[in-house]
């Protein structure tokens, strides 16, 4: 399969699983749209596997590592000002009545944005040693 | 890093589609090559090098001032 036409195999699968999600959600099931993500994955894994054409060299896979390494630090950042606003508003106003639901998911927030930093960490270190001597 | 590719692709009459079908990689990425936006990795200049039967450095160049 040429590349344009996997692309357009890609596009044609994400307008499917659009409708799917949306009947889905008329039928309040979420079966249907669980099953045709699983299979959209699958479908364009096989597609992408039988292609003629290179579609991912070095130079892609270096712009995949920058792209990633750029959304990670500014979603962290992002999410980590949003979590401390969370709680500033949980707060109230001079701590006199604090909104208890909305504070536990600010916390909860950080304590997931502590995980991701825990994550990086042990990856970095797992990469080291695999890269290092 | 300057390189001399689009010259032995010339005398080797090879396209950009051509070089990049025989080195596995995209046609962008020859370009980019080309137009200095990307350095490849020693491996990919080898194999560059090796297709044109010349050594690496007659094919890249390491600019000392840019470096």
């Amino acid at each position: 399969m040429k590349r344009n036409y996997f692309y357009l195999f890609v596009a044609a699968v994400a307008f499917i699983e659009v409708v799917i999600f949306s009947v889905s959600v008329d039928i309040v099931d979420p079966l249907p749209s669980v099953l045709a993500i699983i299979l959209g994955i699958l479908g364009i894994y096989f597609v992408r596997m039988h292609l003629d054409e290179v579609i991912e060299d070095e130079r892609t896979q270096k712009i995949t590592e920058i792209t990633a390494l750029r959304t990670l630090q500014i979603s962290w950042v992002g999410l980590f000002l949003f979590a401390l606003w969370i709680i500033i508003e949980a707060l109230g106003e001079e701590f006199r009545h604090f909104n208890r639901p909305l504070g536990i998911f600010g916390f909860r927030l950080l304590a997931i944005l502590a995980g991701i930093i825990v994550l990086y960490v042990a990856l970095s270190i797992y990469y080291n040693k695999k890269y290092g001597v | 890093m300057k390189n001399k590719i689009k010259v032995y692709r010339a005398m080797h009459d090879l396209s950009q589609e051509a070089l990049a079908q025989k080195m596995g990689v995209t046609r962008q990425t020859i370009l980019a090559i080309e137009h200095g936006k990307y350095d490849p990795s020693l491996i990919l200049a080898a194999k560059i090098a090796k297709l044109f039967n010349v050594r690496i450095d007659d094919v890249f160049l390491l600019d000392t001032l840019e470096e």
